[in-house]
């Protein structure tokens, strides 16, 4: 079977682990809980009539104390990263994250999720940032972990990306 | 009360100070929850060679790791000391016989040594829940693993055991329990009010031998960090304040073993106890 390491990548509490938590267990709590270290999770899923094991690498996220160590991006085949559209600045960091994920593991197949999409009313994010992210050659998909909106649809695509790279 | 403590030096830059101690308590009749401590070494040591370079030996020499390991037997009369026993034992028995997946370890291919440490938790659960299945109902425990190759931590946790690190004064909870309390609160059908309340918080929603769901993960350590793994007769009656106060202040694994054990025991005691401690102290430069 194919096997496939994604990192979960991003500022604290962008909803990484409640990404996973809806793709692997369709669950959502708003309770929010700050992973600490790496937290692995796996999902089979089927590409193409091809089972494709993906073992998600729920990193915890950047803080300002704390860099990533980038030895746990060792082996992905593909990065996911997430920004939280009501947090201006888990965009503007998220280049400089993607800058040290590249000095490590090099150029993979790599998606943005722009998380948190339930809340319309809060989003800050505009056009230009989304030209910014294609401008990098960064595909972003909007996502809610809340109401599942675009979650499958996000993992798929970097499965079929890191399969088909 | 039993304990165990040992402090190895090693060509990583420091030593990890060992210890382990369990107790009964002061309301139970037995105590259900068991501990081990363990290095695994590469053995090849040089004896005579006519080689010039002997670089390679070092290399053999070097790799250590150090498990962790706590579990706390839940069942009736006396099924929760067999299940705690039988699923240490067994993770013993997997890993001697798969040591080679240590002996192969690195961190480029660590998934399949993360697979191992996986597959050994299952074996435990199957070769409990295989004893018990023609008894209806058997006993299950709690599992908490942590298998240190310096600096990385890899661990899988079934239960309400815990798992903690203490950086520069800061303890972090690397476990979350798996209780029926936490789920009511994560899937928020009760609030964390109503939950302390009921019985749902000792209620285990993932046991070895029971419904096994195992969390995995792993974090970095850094040198003068402190792990610390432990059964929930600690931390029912010691709170992070004070886990955190007795962990920075004592000055090897045994005193932290006896400090938190006292401290668990004056709090009451209800609960078996069982702590685990393994500090990274740097070697002096």
């Amino acid at each position: 079977m194919i096997q496939k390491k994604i990192c979960m990548v991003g500022v604290f509490g962008t909803g990484k682990t409640s990404l996973v938590q809806r793709f692997v267990h369709s669950m959502f709590t708003d309770k929010y809980h700050s992973t600490v270290g790496v937290k692995i999770d796996r999902k089979q899923v089927l590409l193409d009539g091809e089972t494709v094991n993906l073992v998600l690498w729920d990193l915890a996220g950047r803080e300002e104390s704390e860099e990533i160590p980038t030895s746990y991006f060792r082996g992905s085949a593909g990065i996911f990263y997430v920004i939280d559209g009501t947090r201006r600045e888990t965009f503007d960091q998220i280049f400089a994250i993607r800058e040290s994920v590249q000095g490590t593991i090099g150029v993979v197949p790599s998606l943005v999720a722009l998380n948190k999409k339930d809340l319309v009313d809060e989003w800050r994010l505009g056009q230009g940032d989304y030209n910014a992210l294609m401008d990098a050659d960064l595909h972003a998909i909007g996502t809610s972990a809340k109401s599942g909106e675009g979650v499958e649809n996000a993992f798929l695509w970097i499965a079929n990306a890191t399969v088909n790279k | 009360m039993s304990q165990m403590n040992q402090s190895e030096s090693s060509s990583i830059g420091g030593t990890i100070d060992t210890c382990g101690v369990t107790h009964t308590g002061k309301v139970r009749e037995t105590n259900e929850d068991q501990f081990f401590v363990a290095s695994l070494q590469k053995s090849l040591n040089l004896l005579h060679t006519s080689l010039d370079q002997v670089a390679a030996f070092d290399e053999v020499q070097k790799s250590k790791a150090y498990l962790f390991v706590v579990a706390d037997g839940v069942g009736s009369t006396g099924g929760g000391q067999i299940a705690s026993s039988m699923a240490v034992q067994s993770l013993i028995t997997y890993i001697s016989r798969t040591m080679g997946c240590f002996y192969g370890y690195d961190i480029d291919s660590e998934h399949e040594f993360i697979e191992q440490l996986e597959a050994a938790v299952q074996h435990a659960h199957d070769k409990i829940v295989t004893e018990f299945s023609s008894k209806g109902k058997g006993p299950a425990t709690t599992l908490t693993i942590a298998t240190l190759i310096w600096p990385r931590v890899y661990y899988i946790h079934v239960g309400d055991s815990r798992a903690y690190y203490l950086r520069n004064g800061r303890l972090k909870q690397i476990t979350r329990d798996q209780t029926m309390g936490e789920m009511m609160i994560d899937q928020g059908v009760m609030t964390e009010e109503q939950v302390t309340r009921s019985s749902l918080m000792n209620m285990l929603a993932s046991a070895v031998g029971g419904d096994l769901k195992p969390a995995v993960g792993l974090i970095d350590l850094q040198w003068g960090d402190t792990l610390l793994l432990c059964s929930d007769g600690l931390t029912r009656h010691v709170s992070d304040e004070e886990l955190t106060n007795i962990l920075g202040a004592a000055d090897s694994a045994d005193s932290a073993c006896q400090l938190l054990l006292n401290a668990a025991l004056e709090g009451g005691g209800r609960d078996n106890i069982t702590v685990v401690v393994g500090r990274a102290v740097e070697d002096d430069r």
